[in-house]
């Protein structure tokens, strides 16, 4: 999407917006108002793909996974209870007609309960944790990377890297349920009183350490190498080492000069560490019991509830195409070359 | 308070067993209880109920809400021998066995202080019954039980007339208001545990049709369902009432005042709903739970604890394992191959080495703690040598039985199983047999088309306690929808019939015995271990336990004797 100079074309599929385009505000405005157009195929993609994928895959919501299985008869009444007697292109006509009308219909799990209202309970679990998580990952993970960089070869690098390598290779559960046992199991035994209990009673409180903790681990030490490998590069510039000779202080030269430059690649990657915290949200929430839309997705998945397995995919689609968006524009203010078309 | 013959000499030698696998738990006289605002139980309950009308719950993490809200008409006692009153009373059989009549408790009050009536019953078992609301646990009481009901599966649940005259024709009436009467389709002597079952709860019409807002067709299960998602229009005749639901995390349950057996100690009953096993006895270890179900993961760990072992319980629970041969296919529709595979298992070892020892192992079909329990036929014990030789009666070379696949669920639990038990019949009868592991879905699909050779661990948890409920799995009838095998039995479908129909108890229980030796001389499967629960409780909670299939919450039946110790 980012073309490096020249004017940015009109835009096709909003030519009443072309008047706008001869500002720079203008052709953000297009760019977006495209994009966020863009987004109803893409979303009807993803339904397309998720629909016929989860019918194919084997098993029926109605399967048990021990024990009695229900009768023939009983299944067939569920069935028709959810229009799943229907034929499979007939069941996804009415699914999409549903879905332009933002009715995204009952989940099988929960009876009488709407996939919308389900996911309006879990949002803002997932949102919260995976908003502080963010807020963690950029200025610890870019700080430790422009600091290796500068003290490049040295023990602060050497350490710095190492905690990056060794965050990198852990995966997330590992981390999570290796802090539950530390930090809380161990803990009680060892005074008597935990920390950050996980979540007994969840609310929005030190609940949140260990789960945010756990979900930022991986993408700080991401962005940390990246930062690093960025920073290094910016160094050697002929710009950088200009600033040095003009006497400028340390100050100035890493702030404005290497920082700024040496942020593009990190902002580039900020897209897919974003849908890393929504796709992430999945695994964390299960371990630390957080009742929000990862986990949520999760049992769908496990008990084949469609409705529920759909409007989650489509949810966490929106979300990252969003996400993609908001980096691009970011850009914009980054790199002046930048513009949008 | 029941018609016809007594048989609790019968069931004594496994009560007995039972009392002594749970007598750690009983509530005794002498210990003091702990002031009102101690009497705060926290127990896991695994996964949140798909809802809070009886009739809908099917699992156990379900019922353990809907057992202490609603109260059906009779109750199990605790050693399981026979029924006790609970909303009803009494009942009469009459002498026909083909009408039960249900007399009410007479002060039997709903939470909100209404006294509950026969036609809340009636309403409430039509709402079971009534083929749109499709309820996932209503076999036993079209299956051959309540009359007019027999046409359920034919019902066609969109059309609002068909299924109108369907509910009005069943077997159901209220004569006065604390009457229930129930006809039968045929003489049932287990129809008292079918009124046992959570899912035959009495339901408020009134409260049902207001947060529906007006009256509605019979077929609309969307409106039907409205009152059951909210603590305020949960309204239950049981000793319990939800006094709060957060969604995905917990459910609170607080007493009724208004209930019939008086105020329950317990002052809130917190139902969490923790899935990973791993997380809830971290909690418990936190103190901020009271009773978990300990991961066969973890059993090492609690017998490794000074504090942790003294909190552990034993608890048989009415489940039976066994493996399942496709009798379809060559050469397992050989009697004779079945029973050897069967006598190669060693299942001491296997309870001991894969299971910790908190399961048992069984060599016969029903449990320990139920009616009926007999292990004396040993035809399936482990004997490698008869086992081989079995093999060569039947002329069946190993090369033949090493073609054969044992289909695996793709779970720890069943791999480390499964794998063990290949292990024996490689060993002790010299095979090459392999595992055929798919995912848990598509295990499943095949099993119900048939689609394997072996598979296991299959198996079974009573609805209730009496043998009718095991029998009947391995009639010709359950064939691919209990039962997955298929074996053909000689002379199991007429002994299971005339048994399941007969009123007098000592002649079902020996019909029944003779199942059993069906079952097992003819090896229809071979049998492997009774499910025991390894739990963890504090030592101030005083509870009572009944072996359930209950592997999420033990002693869900009993809350309402439960208490805090001081």
């Amino acid at each position: 999407m980012a073309v490096i100079e020249g004017r940015p074309r009109r835009g096709a599929l909003l030519p009443w917006f072309g008047a706008l385009s001869g500002t720079r505000g203008g052709a953000l405005a297009i760019f977006v108002g495209r994009r966020i157009l863009w987004m109803i195929p893409i979303v009807f993609f993803v339904i397309v793909i998720t629909f016929f994928l989860m019918h194919q895959a084997a098993g029926s919501p109605w399967d048990r996974t021990g024990g009695r299985q229900l009768s023939q008869s009983v299944i067939d009444n569920l069935n028709a209870k959810y229009g799943l007697d229907k034929p499979e292109w007939q069941q996804f006509l009415i699914y999409v007609w549903d879905v332009i009308h933002f009715d995204f219909g009952l989940s099988y799990q929960y009876e009488g309960k709407s996939v919308t209202s389900l996911l309006g309970e879990g949002w803002r679990y997932t949102a919260v944790i995976g908003g502080l998580a963010f807020l963690l990952i950029v200025p610890v993970g870019v700080g430790l990377g422009v600091l290796a960089a500068l003290r490049q070869n040295t023990r602060v690098d050497y350490a710095t890297m190492g905690f990056a390598t060794i965050a990198a290779s852990f995966p997330n559960f590992v981390v999570g349920v290796l802090m539950v046992v530390v930090l809380s199991v161990t803990m009680y035994k060892l005074t008597g009183g935990s920390f950050f209990l996980p979540s007994s009673d969840f609310a929005l409180d030190d609940h949140l350490i260990m789960p945010v903790i756990t979900l930022s681990l991986l993408p700080i030490a991401y962005t940390a190498r990246l930062t690093r490998a960025s920073t290094l590069d910016t160094i050697r510039q002929d710009y950088v080492r200009t600033a040095w000779a003009k006497g400028l202080s340390e100050r100035l030269v890493v702030i404005k000069h290497i920082l700024k430059n040496s942020l593009i690649p990190v902002v580039t990657t900020l897209g897919p560490t974003f849908a890393f915290l929504v796709t992430g949200s999945v695994i964390v929430e299960t371990v630390f019991n957080i009742p929000g839309i990862g986990r949520a997705f999760v049992v769908a998945v496990e008990s084949r509830d469609y409705p529920m397995i759909l409007g989650t995919t489509v949810l966490f689609s929106v979300v990252i195409a969003v996400a993609n968006l908001i980096v691009d524009v970011a850009y914009v203010f980054i790199d002046p070359r930048v513009r949008l078309t | 308070m029941h018609v016809g013959s007594g048989f609790r000499a019968i069931a004594l030698a496994s009560a007995g067993m039972f009392v002594v696998a749970a007598c750690g738990t009983s509530s005794s006289a002498g210990v003091s209880m702990a002031p009102n605002d101690k009497q705060i139980f926290r127990v896991n309950d695994g996964t949140e109920p798909n809802s809070y009308d009886p009739g809908q719950e099917t699992y156990t993490y379900e019922a353990a809400v809907g057992r202490n809200v609603f109260q059906p008409l009779l109750t199990p006692k605790a050693d399981l021998t026979d029924v006790q009153p609970a909303a009803a009373k009494s009942y009469d059989v009459s002498s026909d066995g083909l009408t039960y009549t249900f007399h009410l408790q007479p002060n039997g009050k709903w939470s909100d202080g209404k006294p509950v009536t026969g036609a809340d019953f009636v309403y409430g078992w039509q709402r079971l019954l009534n083929p749109a609301l499709a309820a996932g646990y209503v076999d036993p009481f079209f299956d051959g039980t309540v009359a007019g009901a027999q046409n359920y599966g034919s019902i066609d649940p969109a059309n609002t007339s068909a299924v109108d005259s369907f509910i009005q024709g069943l077997g159901l009436s209220a004569p006065d208001a604390t009457t229930f009467v129930v006809k039968l389709q045929h003489p049932a002597a287990y129809f008292k545990w079918v009124a046992t079952l959570w899912v035959a709860a009495p339901i408020r019409k009134d409260v049902v049709e207001q947060a529906a807002g007006g009256s509605f067709a019979s077929t609309d299960a969307t409106k039907a369902e409205m009152w059951a998602n909210s603590a305020n229009t949960v309204i239950g005749n049981g000793p319990f009432k939800i006094s709060e639901i957060v969604s995905k995390d917990h459910v609170t349950l607080v007493p009724n005042t208004n209930y019939w057996g008086g105020t329950a100690h317990l002052q809130q009953v917190i139902l969490k709903f923790i899935a990973d096993g791993n997380t809830a006895f971290s909690q418990y270890q936190t103190g901020a739970l009271d009773q978990i179900n300990v991961p066969v993961a973890d059993v090492t760990v609690v017998r490794g604890d000074a504090v942790l072992s003294k909190q552990a319980h034993l608890l048989p629970e009415l489940t039976v394992f066994w493996m399942t041969y496709n009798t379809k296919r060559a050469p397992l529709d050989n009697a004779d191959v079945r029973m050897a595979l069967s006598k190669a298992i060693d299942r001491d070892k296997l309870v001991n080495d894969v299971e910790h020892g908190t399961d048992k192992a069984i060599a016969s079909f029903f449990p320990r703690g139920m009616n009926g329990y007999d292990n004396s036929d040993n035809a399936q014990s482990f004997d490698p040598a008869a086992a081989k030789a079995l093999l060569q009666k039947a002329g069946i070379t190993v090369d033949q039985l090493s073609k054969l696949k044992l289909m695996t669920r793709n779970t720890t639990n069943s791999k480390t199983l499964n794998t063990f038990i290949a292990d024996q019949w490689n060993t002790n009868l010299g095979t090459n047999i392999q595992l055929d592991v798919i995912d848990s879905k598509t295990v499943t699909r095949n099993i119900r088309k048939g689609q394997f050779d072996i598979y296991g661990p299959d198996g079974w948890g009573a609805d209730y306690p009496d043998q009718q409920d095991w029998a009947d799995i391995f009639t010709s009838t359950a064939c691919h929808g209990l039962n997955f095998g298929c074996p053909t039995l000689t002379g199991y479908d007429d002994i299971v019939q005339k048994a399941d129909t007969e009123t007098d108890q000592a002649q079902r229980n020996k019909d029944y015995a003779t199942a059993q030796k069906i079952l097992i001389d003819q090896a229809a499967v071979g049998f492997i271990f009774q499910q025991y629960e390894y739990d963890l409780w504090k030592p101030n909670v005083q509870i009572t336990n009944t072996p359930f299939d209950d592997e999420y919450v033990p002693g869900d039946q009993n809350y309402n004797s439960a208490y805090i110790s001081a």
